[in-house]
Protein backbone atom coordinates (compact mmCIF):
# COMPACT_ATOMS: atom_id res chain seq x y z
CA UNK A 1 0.00 0.00 0.00
CA UNK A 2 1.10 3.82 -0.56
CA UNK A 3 1.50 5.75 2.64
CA UNK A 4 2.04 9.49 2.47
CA UNK A 5 3.87 11.72 5.51
CA UNK A 6 4.27 15.29 5.25
CA UNK A 7 6.59 16.70 7.67
CA UNK A 8 7.14 20.27 9.34
CA UNK A 9 10.29 20.87 6.96
CA UNK A 10 11.88 20.09 3.79
CA UNK A 11 14.65 18.77 5.91
CA UNK A 12 12.44 16.18 7.63
CA UNK A 13 11.21 14.75 4.97
CA UNK A 14 15.18 14.15 3.45
CA UNK A 15 15.39 12.66 6.59
CA UNK A 16 12.63 10.16 6.48
CA UNK A 17 13.05 9.01 2.90
CA UNK A 18 16.39 7.75 3.58
CA UNK A 19 14.96 5.78 6.68
CA UNK A 20 12.20 4.56 4.61
CA UNK A 21 15.12 3.50 1.80
CA UNK A 22 17.06 2.25 4.86
CA UNK A 23 14.53 -0.16 5.73
CA UNK A 24 14.07 -1.08 1.89
CA UNK A 25 11.22 0.11 1.27
CA UNK A 26 10.97 2.54 -2.00
CA UNK A 27 10.43 6.41 -1.66
CA UNK A 28 9.92 9.50 -3.28
CA UNK A 29 10.30 13.19 -2.17
CA UNK A 30 6.95 15.09 -3.58
CA UNK A 31 5.21 18.04 -2.95
CA UNK A 32 2.13 17.56 -0.40
CA UNK A 33 -0.85 16.81 -2.90
CA UNK A 34 -3.40 19.77 -3.02
CA UNK A 35 -6.07 17.39 -1.63
CA UNK A 36 -3.91 16.51 1.55
CA UNK A 37 -3.42 19.50 2.74
CA UNK A 38 -3.15 23.67 1.58
CA UNK A 39 0.54 23.58 2.69
CA UNK A 40 3.12 23.73 0.02
CA UNK A 41 6.00 21.98 1.75
CA UNK A 42 7.60 18.49 0.68
CA UNK A 43 6.18 14.60 1.39
CA UNK A 44 7.72 11.52 1.16
CA UNK A 45 5.42 8.47 -0.48
CA UNK A 46 6.68 5.41 -0.08
CA UNK A 47 4.85 1.72 -0.79
CA UNK A 48 4.75 -0.58 2.94
CA UNK A 49 3.14 -3.47 3.72
CA UNK A 50 -1.06 -3.41 4.59
CA UNK A 51 -0.38 -3.39 8.51
CA UNK A 52 2.57 -0.74 8.33
CA UNK A 53 2.54 0.99 11.92
CA UNK A 54 3.88 4.26 12.51
CA UNK A 55 7.04 4.51 14.64
CA UNK A 56 7.63 7.25 17.44
CA UNK A 57 9.21 10.17 15.19
CA UNK A 58 12.35 11.02 17.39
CA UNK A 59 12.72 14.14 15.51
CA UNK A 60 9.47 15.55 16.14
CA UNK A 61 8.88 16.82 12.82
CA UNK A 62 6.60 14.40 10.96
CA UNK A 63 3.10 16.39 10.82
CA UNK A 64 1.23 13.34 9.89
CA UNK A 65 1.18 9.76 7.80
CA UNK A 66 -2.25 8.98 5.79
CA UNK A 67 -2.32 5.67 3.96
CA UNK A 68 -3.81 6.06 0.42
CA UNK A 69 -7.31 3.94 -0.36
CA UNK A 70 -9.38 4.07 -2.63
CA UNK A 71 -11.93 6.67 -1.26
CA UNK A 72 -8.81 9.12 -0.65
CA UNK A 73 -6.69 9.41 2.59
CA UNK A 74 -6.81 7.77 5.69
CA UNK A 75 -5.26 9.36 8.53
CA UNK A 76 -3.17 6.87 10.76
CA UNK A 77 -0.75 9.54 12.70
CA UNK A 78 -1.29 13.02 13.09
CA UNK A 79 1.65 14.95 15.22
CA UNK A 80 -0.55 17.68 16.83
CA UNK B 1 -7.37 11.70 -12.51
CA UNK B 2 -6.81 13.94 -10.09
CA UNK B 3 -3.66 14.98 -11.00
CA UNK B 4 -5.41 16.23 -13.95
CA UNK B 5 -7.94 18.05 -12.22
CA UNK B 6 -5.10 20.35 -9.96
CA UNK B 7 -3.53 20.84 -13.40
CA UNK B 8 -6.96 22.17 -14.68
CA UNK B 9 -7.41 24.04 -11.77
CA UNK B 10 -3.98 25.91 -11.75
CA UNK B 11 -4.47 26.78 -15.44
CA UNK B 12 -7.84 28.25 -14.99
CA UNK B 13 -7.05 30.66 -11.64
CA UNK B 14 -3.84 31.52 -13.41
CA UNK B 15 -5.95 32.87 -17.00
CA UNK B 16 -8.22 34.37 -14.20
CA UNK B 17 -5.52 36.02 -12.12
CA UNK B 18 -3.77 37.34 -15.35
CA UNK B 19 -6.68 38.93 -17.20
CA UNK B 20 -7.66 40.63 -13.39
CA UNK B 21 -3.78 41.68 -13.03
CA UNK B 22 -4.38 43.14 -16.77
CA UNK B 23 -7.67 44.81 -16.16
CA UNK B 24 -6.32 46.55 -12.84
CA UNK B 25 -4.15 48.51 -15.38
CA UNK B 26 -7.29 49.17 -17.59
CA UNK B 27 -9.45 50.56 -14.14
CA UNK B 28 -6.30 52.94 -13.61
CA UNK B 29 -3.50 51.29 -11.40
CA UNK B 30 0.12 51.83 -12.95
CA UNK B 31 1.27 50.26 -16.05
CA UNK B 32 2.59 46.30 -15.92
CA UNK B 33 1.59 46.86 -12.19
CA UNK B 34 -2.17 45.06 -12.09
CA UNK B 35 -0.22 43.55 -9.11
CA UNK B 36 2.72 44.04 -7.15
CA UNK B 37 3.27 42.40 -4.01
CA UNK B 38 6.05 44.54 -3.10
CA UNK B 39 5.04 47.82 -4.69
CA UNK B 40 1.67 47.51 -3.27
CA UNK B 41 3.38 47.16 0.65
CA UNK B 42 5.72 49.62 -0.29
CA UNK B 43 2.50 52.07 -0.61
CA UNK B 44 1.19 50.73 2.05
CA UNK B 45 4.07 51.76 4.08
CA UNK B 46 4.59 55.11 2.34
CA UNK B 47 1.14 55.62 3.06
CA UNK B 48 1.06 55.44 7.08
CA UNK B 49 4.53 57.51 6.97
CA UNK B 50 6.93 54.98 8.07
CA UNK B 51 8.70 56.29 4.89
CA UNK B 52 8.17 59.86 3.08
CA UNK B 53 8.45 59.58 -0.89
CA UNK B 54 6.03 61.33 -2.01
CA UNK B 55 5.77 59.43 -5.47
CA UNK B 56 4.53 56.19 -3.98
CA UNK B 57 1.74 56.50 -0.56
CA UNK B 58 -1.00 54.55 -0.80
CA UNK B 59 -3.12 52.36 0.96
CA UNK B 60 -3.59 49.54 -1.62
CA UNK B 61 -6.56 47.33 -1.18
CA UNK B 62 -5.72 44.38 -3.46
CA UNK B 63 -2.99 43.60 -0.37
CA UNK B 64 -6.05 43.79 1.63
CA UNK B 65 -7.70 41.64 -0.37
CA UNK B 66 -5.36 39.33 -0.85
CA UNK B 67 -5.31 37.93 3.03
CA UNK B 68 -8.85 38.20 3.52
CA UNK B 69 -9.77 36.44 0.27
CA UNK B 70 -7.32 33.83 1.40
CA UNK B 71 -8.77 34.10 5.05
CA UNK B 72 -12.25 33.75 3.89
CA UNK B 73 -11.40 30.53 1.08
CA UNK B 74 -9.80 29.30 4.03
CA UNK B 75 -12.13 29.41 6.63
CA UNK B 76 -14.73 28.14 3.99
CA UNK B 77 -12.64 25.18 3.45
CA UNK B 78 -11.86 24.18 7.27
CA UNK B 79 -8.09 24.91 6.33
CA UNK B 80 -7.34 28.41 8.64
CA UNK B 81 -4.73 26.76 10.90
CA UNK B 82 -3.13 29.24 13.19
CA UNK B 83 0.56 28.11 13.07
CA UNK B 84 3.85 29.39 13.85
CA UNK B 85 7.11 29.72 15.95
CA UNK B 86 9.48 28.44 13.03
CA UNK B 87 12.12 31.24 13.40
CA UNK B 88 10.13 34.44 13.14
CA UNK B 89 13.22 36.98 13.41
CA UNK B 90 14.89 35.11 10.75
CA UNK B 91 12.24 34.86 8.46
CA UNK B 92 12.14 39.15 9.28
CA UNK B 93 15.21 39.63 8.35
CA UNK B 94 14.83 37.26 5.18
CA UNK B 95 11.13 39.36 4.03
CA UNK B 96 13.34 42.71 4.71
CA UNK B 97 16.03 41.76 2.20
CA UNK B 98 13.47 40.67 -0.28
CA UNK B 99 11.95 43.77 -0.48
CA UNK B 100 15.33 45.31 -1.10
CA UNK B 101 16.09 42.91 -3.79
CA UNK B 102 12.29 43.82 -4.90
CA UNK B 103 13.14 47.63 -5.08
CA UNK B 104 16.33 47.06 -6.81
CA UNK B 105 14.25 45.06 -9.78
CA UNK B 106 11.30 47.04 -8.59
CA UNK B 107 9.08 44.58 -8.58
CA UNK B 108 7.75 41.45 -7.16
CA UNK B 109 8.05 38.20 -8.86
CA UNK B 110 4.67 38.67 -9.44
CA UNK B 111 5.23 41.64 -11.54
CA UNK B 112 8.01 40.27 -13.11
CA UNK B 113 5.74 38.17 -15.10
CA UNK B 114 3.25 41.05 -15.53
CA UNK B 115 6.32 43.57 -16.81
CA UNK B 116 7.06 40.68 -19.51
CA UNK B 117 3.51 40.78 -20.31
CA UNK B 118 3.96 43.89 -21.10
CA UNK B 119 6.54 43.64 -23.43
CA UNK B 120 9.28 44.93 -20.37
CA UNK B 121 12.32 42.68 -21.44
CA UNK B 122 14.13 44.10 -19.02
CA UNK B 123 12.63 41.42 -16.59
CA UNK B 124 14.11 38.88 -18.68
CA UNK B 125 17.09 39.59 -16.71
CA UNK B 126 15.29 39.71 -13.66
CA UNK B 127 14.12 36.36 -14.99
CA UNK B 128 17.23 35.02 -14.68
CA UNK B 129 18.56 36.43 -11.82
CA UNK B 130 15.49 35.05 -10.23
CA UNK B 131 16.22 31.22 -11.25
CA UNK B 132 19.85 31.44 -10.36
CA UNK B 133 18.48 32.70 -6.74
CA UNK B 134 16.18 29.78 -6.20
CA UNK B 135 18.73 27.14 -7.32
CA UNK B 136 20.83 28.69 -5.11
CA UNK B 137 18.34 28.53 -2.51
CA UNK B 138 17.46 24.65 -3.53
CA UNK B 139 21.10 23.85 -3.09
CA UNK B 140 20.82 24.48 0.64
CA UNK B 141 17.46 22.78 0.59
CA UNK B 142 19.01 19.36 -0.59
CA UNK B 143 21.57 19.71 2.16
CA UNK B 144 19.60 19.50 5.42
CA UNK B 145 18.36 23.48 5.35
CA UNK B 146 15.48 24.32 8.12
CA UNK B 147 14.02 27.24 9.98
CA UNK B 148 12.84 24.45 12.37
CA UNK B 149 9.29 23.27 13.07
CA UNK B 150 6.24 25.07 13.57
CA UNK B 151 3.79 25.43 16.17
CA UNK B 152 0.00 24.96 16.38
CA UNK B 153 -1.64 28.43 17.33
CA UNK B 154 -4.52 30.15 18.94
CA UNK B 155 -7.44 31.12 16.24
CA UNK B 156 -7.02 34.51 17.24
CA UNK B 157 -3.09 35.02 17.23
CA UNK B 158 -3.77 33.53 13.36
CA UNK B 159 -5.99 36.27 12.93
CA UNK B 160 -4.57 39.48 14.32
CA UNK B 161 -2.43 40.15 10.69
CA UNK B 162 -6.09 39.85 8.64
CA UNK B 163 -7.66 42.30 11.46
CA UNK B 164 -5.26 44.57 10.77
CA UNK B 165 -6.15 44.49 7.15
CA UNK B 166 -9.63 45.99 8.28
CA UNK B 167 -8.22 48.29 10.43
CA UNK B 168 -5.97 49.20 7.22
CA UNK B 169 -9.38 49.42 4.57
CA UNK B 170 -10.90 51.40 7.18
CA UNK B 171 -8.42 54.60 7.53
CA UNK B 172 -8.07 53.99 3.19
CA UNK B 173 -11.94 54.13 3.18
CA UNK B 174 -12.52 57.59 6.26
CA UNK B 175 -9.01 58.77 4.62
CA UNK B 176 -8.14 60.40 7.53
CA UNK B 177 -5.35 63.39 7.60
CA UNK B 178 -3.05 61.61 9.25
CA UNK B 179 -2.63 58.97 5.66
CA UNK B 180 -0.32 59.64 2.78
CA UNK B 181 -2.26 59.91 -0.43
CA UNK B 182 0.69 60.39 -3.62
CA UNK B 183 -1.35 63.63 -5.09
CA UNK B 184 -2.53 62.81 -8.57
CA UNK B 185 0.56 63.50 -11.47
CA UNK B 186 3.15 63.18 -8.83
CA UNK B 187 3.88 59.29 -8.98
CA UNK B 188 2.89 56.11 -9.49
CA UNK B 189 1.07 56.26 -5.86
CA UNK B 190 -1.81 58.41 -7.76
CA UNK B 191 -2.70 56.00 -10.18
CA UNK B 192 -5.10 53.05 -8.95
CA UNK B 193 -8.11 51.36 -9.53
CA UNK B 194 -11.42 52.49 -7.26
CA UNK B 195 -11.25 51.23 -3.59
CA UNK B 196 -14.13 48.38 -4.74
CA UNK B 197 -12.36 47.75 -7.66
CA UNK B 198 -9.10 46.87 -6.28
CA UNK B 199 -10.53 45.13 -3.16
CA UNK B 200 -12.45 42.35 -4.98
CA UNK B 201 -9.41 42.00 -7.49
CA UNK B 202 -7.74 40.93 -4.14
CA UNK B 203 -10.62 39.10 -2.55
CA UNK B 204 -10.39 37.00 -5.83
CA UNK B 205 -6.85 36.62 -6.09
CA UNK B 206 -6.54 35.57 -2.82
CA UNK B 207 -9.18 33.10 -2.78
CA UNK B 208 -7.47 31.28 -6.06
CA UNK B 209 -4.16 31.66 -4.86
CA UNK B 210 -5.40 30.12 -1.42
CA UNK B 211 -7.12 27.03 -3.53
CA UNK B 212 -4.11 26.74 -5.94
CA UNK B 213 -1.06 27.61 -3.70
CA UNK B 214 -0.02 29.60 -6.72
CA UNK B 215 3.79 30.75 -5.91
CA UNK B 216 5.99 31.81 -8.35
CA UNK B 217 9.08 30.68 -6.17
CA UNK B 218 7.23 26.91 -5.66
CA UNK B 219 6.81 26.92 -9.21
CA UNK B 220 10.54 27.00 -10.18
CA UNK B 221 11.30 24.84 -7.06
CA UNK B 222 9.22 22.48 -7.66
CA UNK B 223 10.03 21.62 -11.72
CA UNK B 224 13.96 21.51 -10.26
CA UNK B 225 13.23 19.21 -7.33
CA UNK B 226 10.46 17.40 -8.16
CA UNK B 227 10.27 17.87 -11.91
CA UNK B 228 6.44 18.78 -11.22
CA UNK B 229 5.48 21.34 -13.25
CA UNK B 230 1.93 22.37 -12.21
CA UNK B 231 2.51 25.35 -10.01
CA UNK B 232 4.71 26.68 -12.88
CA UNK B 233 1.70 26.35 -15.12
CA UNK B 234 -0.10 28.78 -13.39
CA UNK B 235 2.40 31.15 -13.77
CA UNK B 236 2.34 30.58 -17.50
CA UNK B 237 -1.08 31.41 -17.96
CA UNK B 238 -1.20 34.45 -15.99
CA UNK B 239 1.59 35.51 -18.55
CA UNK B 240 -0.21 34.11 -21.63
CA UNK B 241 -3.88 35.82 -20.15
CA UNK B 242 -2.07 39.12 -19.38
CA UNK B 243 0.03 38.97 -22.48
CA UNK B 244 -3.39 39.13 -24.63
CA UNK B 245 -5.45 41.64 -22.91
CA UNK B 246 -2.53 43.73 -23.15
CA UNK B 247 -2.05 43.14 -26.86
CA UNK B 248 -6.06 43.63 -27.64
CA UNK B 249 -6.25 46.74 -25.67
CA UNK B 250 -2.50 48.56 -26.69
CA UNK B 251 -0.67 48.02 -23.17
CA UNK B 252 1.80 45.37 -24.99
CA UNK B 253 4.71 47.70 -26.10
CA UNK B 254 8.42 45.35 -26.58
CA UNK B 255 11.31 46.61 -25.68
CA UNK B 256 13.63 47.82 -22.70
CA UNK B 257 13.57 51.70 -23.49
CA UNK B 258 11.43 53.40 -21.97
CA UNK B 259 9.40 50.99 -19.88
CA UNK B 260 6.85 51.91 -17.39
CA UNK B 261 8.22 52.33 -13.50
CA UNK B 262 11.45 50.28 -14.78
CA UNK B 263 15.58 51.09 -15.55
CA UNK B 264 17.49 49.18 -18.23
CA UNK B 265 20.19 48.30 -15.63
CA UNK B 266 20.54 44.79 -16.71
CA UNK B 267 23.06 43.28 -14.18
CA UNK B 268 21.56 45.18 -11.44
CA UNK B 269 18.08 43.77 -12.51
CA UNK B 270 19.49 40.44 -12.17
CA UNK B 271 20.95 40.19 -8.85
CA UNK B 272 18.06 42.20 -7.38
CA UNK B 273 15.80 39.22 -8.18
CA UNK B 274 18.80 36.67 -7.23
CA UNK B 275 18.52 38.29 -3.82
CA UNK B 276 14.85 37.69 -3.87
CA UNK B 277 14.29 34.34 -5.49
CA UNK B 278 17.31 33.39 -3.10
CA UNK B 279 15.14 34.86 -0.23
CA UNK B 280 12.07 33.42 -0.88
CA UNK B 281 12.93 29.81 -1.50
CA UNK B 282 14.43 30.10 2.62
CA UNK B 283 11.42 31.75 3.24
CA UNK B 284 9.34 28.56 1.35
CA UNK B 285 7.40 30.83 -0.82
CA UNK B 286 7.29 34.31 -3.01
CA UNK B 287 5.90 37.31 -1.35
CA UNK B 288 2.21 36.60 -2.87
CA UNK B 289 2.73 33.31 -1.43
CA UNK B 290 3.09 35.15 2.34
CA UNK B 291 -0.10 36.89 2.25
CA UNK B 292 -2.22 34.04 1.13
CA UNK B 293 -0.56 32.01 4.28
CA UNK B 294 -0.97 34.88 6.39
CA UNK B 295 -4.90 34.38 5.40
CA UNK B 296 -4.80 30.92 6.57
CA UNK B 297 -3.27 31.88 9.86
CA UNK B 298 0.88 31.25 9.48
CA UNK B 299 2.01 33.82 12.22
CA UNK B 300 5.54 33.52 10.43
CA UNK B 301 4.32 34.71 6.89
CA UNK B 302 2.44 37.36 8.85
CA UNK B 303 6.33 38.57 10.10
CA UNK B 304 7.56 38.13 7.17
CA UNK B 305 5.09 40.42 5.51
CA UNK B 306 5.78 43.13 8.28
CA UNK B 307 9.77 42.37 7.22
CA UNK B 308 8.91 43.02 3.95
CA UNK B 309 7.01 46.15 4.98
CA UNK B 310 9.88 47.48 7.01
CA UNK B 311 12.40 46.60 3.91
CA UNK B 312 10.47 48.88 2.11
CA UNK B 313 10.76 51.80 4.38
CA UNK B 314 14.47 51.46 4.60
CA UNK B 315 14.56 51.32 0.85
CA UNK B 316 12.83 54.59 0.67
CA UNK B 317 14.56 56.27 3.72
CA UNK B 318 18.10 55.43 2.80
CA UNK B 319 17.32 55.67 -0.86
CA UNK B 320 17.89 51.59 -2.02
CA UNK B 321 14.99 51.78 -4.09
CA UNK B 322 15.70 52.13 -7.92
CA UNK B 323 13.88 54.52 -10.17
CA UNK B 324 13.36 55.21 -13.47
CA UNK B 325 16.90 56.30 -13.73
CA UNK B 326 18.72 53.13 -12.47
CA UNK B 327 19.56 51.83 -9.48
CA UNK B 328 21.02 54.04 -6.69
CA UNK B 329 24.70 53.16 -4.81
CA UNK B 330 22.92 52.30 -1.77
CA UNK B 331 20.88 50.17 -3.57
CA UNK B 332 23.48 48.69 -4.73
CA UNK B 333 25.26 48.13 -1.42
CA UNK B 334 21.43 47.15 -0.05
CA UNK B 335 21.83 44.28 -2.77
CA UNK B 336 25.17 42.93 -1.49
CA UNK B 337 24.83 43.12 2.15
CA UNK B 338 21.53 41.34 1.08
CA UNK B 339 23.03 38.71 -0.37
CA UNK B 340 25.62 38.20 1.72
CA UNK B 341 23.43 38.22 5.31
CA UNK B 342 20.82 35.67 3.21
CA UNK B 343 23.93 33.20 2.39
CA UNK B 344 25.17 33.18 6.43
CA UNK B 345 21.36 32.55 6.71
CA UNK B 346 21.39 29.70 4.54
CA UNK B 347 24.64 27.94 5.80
CA UNK B 348 24.13 28.67 9.10
CA UNK B 349 20.45 26.74 9.23
CA UNK B 350 21.82 23.81 7.10
CA UNK B 351 22.80 21.05 8.59
CA UNK B 352 24.16 17.86 6.62
CA UNK B 353 22.02 15.06 6.17
CA UNK B 354 22.50 12.29 8.70
CA UNK B 355 23.74 8.99 7.61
Amino acid sequence: MYYIATFFSHFGAIRFKRECQREGMSAQLMPVPRSLSSSCGTCVRFWGPKDYTVKPDPHGEMEQMVRETEEGYEVIFHGE
Amino acid sequence: MKTKRELLTILIAGLVIGIIAAGLVIAGNPENMGFCIACFIRDTAGALGVHRAEAVQYIRPEIIGLILGALILALVRKEYAPRGGSSPMTRFVLGFFVMIGCLMFLGCPFRMILRLAGGDWNAIFGLIGFILGILAGVFFLNRGYSLKRTYQHTRLEGAVMPAIQIVLLVLLVAAPSFIFFTEPGVGPGAKHAAIAISLAAGLIVGALAQRTRLCMVGGIRDAVLFREWKLLCGFVAIFAAALVVNAIVGNFHPGFAGQPVAHTDGLWNLLGMLLVGFGSVLLGGCPLRQLVLTGEGNTDSAVTVLGLFMGAAFAHNFSMASSGEGPTFNGKVGVAVGLAVVLVIAIVNTRKKEN
